[in-house]
């Protein structure tokens, strides 16, 4: 068992697929994961699930890995938090969250934008061009950015899970990156295939942030590191403070045009 | 328990059986590292308010809740009141204004007791945070009758 708890869970998944459903069941969605290359020790540990849960799942998982043999289950470390009374996120992870919920309007609308694309119009490539440039200005930079130049630098930045968040901004920015070809090259069917493959992975994203990382993350934040990481996301606001008002009065319109 | 129903605040509450089962052996030291505490006798200004951590703490928290310095004091600036007994508490909110705006607190945190009366020194907070130019994270410890975090949560300004 001791070997697995050290193993990629994607890993995993792919030797024992009943694995996925079973991380399911717990509410840790895994599966769609587009790297999974957290190690199935950190991924129980990041979800603080009760003692009770723990063994359950592990007992489980082992009951998959290794059929009808004897289970010795590895120690619930000591050393892990307690799970907290705190029922809310703290102030700079709300304000993270409150992002995400203008980045999702957005997702909404793609299908609504890859089944009316016109490409041949310059109106036609300037509405894709326009959801590009919430996507860059607003997703990114005012986004993204807040996360990996202040908020990713409070933790150990080699954990699996900050790296898989941080795979998922590239990857996201390279499906702008062939966006903008695609439309300069009026082709169809790419602009199509990565706005769907930004959309596909923006959602699992978004999803894994809000119930995952920015609990967990707030777990370890001391009182004072919310302040200052609070100031920090302020003074950050302040060189993009256009930004929420400007990407709002685009989502509204774009909304209203769909 | 023994007591009567009536202002859960003023109820009284024997607890006296229940006690002496733990008792600290060594000496525990102070967390506090300032002078004065009470709200009407502080500087907001007072150095040891600039860029710190604060806690405002409803009176019968540090008697309540045996951990309170080595748990919650360690670290942090602090200020006392009673919402219920204390009188001009307008003056209370200016310096709740004062610290966030003048002395650039990082982040603030109410403790109270779990009777509702208390819950006042909560909204002195909320209410000088609104009216505040400066926004900072504001948290609030709700402690049981014995002793116990009842709820420890951010909350809005």
């Amino acid at each position: 068992m001791e070997k697995f708890l050290n193993s990629e869970i994607k890993a995993i998944i792919r030797q024992y697929p009943p694995v996925e459903k079973v991380l399911t069941d717990f509410g840790i969605g895994c599966g769609p994961c587009s790297v999974g290359s957290c190690l199935l020790k950190d991924i129980v540990a990041i979800h603080n699930l009760s003692a009770e849960a723990e063994q359950d799942l592990l007992t489980r998982i082992a009951g998959i890995i290794h059929p009808g043999q004897p289970i010795k289950l590895p120690a619930r470390q000591a050393s892990r938090p307690a799970k907290t009374k705190e029922s809310r996120l703290s102030p700079p992870m709300q304000m993270l969250g409150v992002e995400h919920v203008l980045i999702k309007r957005l997702l909404a609308l793609i299908p609504q934008l890859i089944a009316t694309m016109d490409l041949t119009s310059a109106p036609g490539r300037q509405r894709i061009l326009e959801a590009v440039d919430f996507i860059r200005s607003y997703a990114d930079r005012y986004h993204h950015a807040k996360e990996e130049d202040i908020l990713f630098k409070y933790f150990d930045e080699k954990t699996d899970i900050l790296k898989v968040m941080r795979t998922d901004h590239e990857s996201a920015r390279g499906h702008v990156r062939a966006i903008l070809v695609a439309v300069e090259r009026q082709e169809r069917d790419q602009v199509a295939e990565h706005l769907n493959a930004y959309y596909e992975l923006l959602q699992q994203h978004i999803k894994k942030e809000d119930e995952i990382l920015y609990p967990w993350m707030d777990r370890q934040l001391s009182d004072s590191q919310v302040g200052q990481l609070f100031a920090q996301f302020n003074e950050a606001n302040k060189a993009l403070s256009q930004a929420p008002q400007k990407y709002q009065a685009l989502i509204i319109r774009l909304e209203q045009a769909a | 328990m023994k007591g009567f129903e009536g202002c859960p605040g003023s109820r009284t509450i024997d607890r006296r059986e229940e006690q002496g089962e733990e008792e600290a052996t060594a000496k525990v030291k102070s967390q506090l590292r300032q002078w004065p505490i009470q709200l009407h006798l502080i500087s907001p200004q007072a150095p040891y308010y600039q860029g710190a951590d604060v806690l405002l703490v409803a009176d019968c928290v540090a008697y309540a809740l045996g951990g309170f310095h080595s748990e919650y004091l360690k670290g942090k600036s602090l200020a006392i009141a009673c919402p219920k007994l204390d009188e001009g508490q307008e003056e209370y909110t200016e310096k709740i204004k004062s610290w966030l705006e003048d002395a650039k607190v990082n982040t603030l945190t109410v403790m109270t007791m779990e009777v509702p009366c208390c819950m006042g020194l909560l909204s002195l907070a909320q209410e000088a945070l609104a009216a505040s130019s400066r926004k900072v994270p504001l948290k609030h410890i709700t402690v049981g009758l014995q002793g116990d975090i009842q709820q420890e949560e951010w909350v809005k300004g």
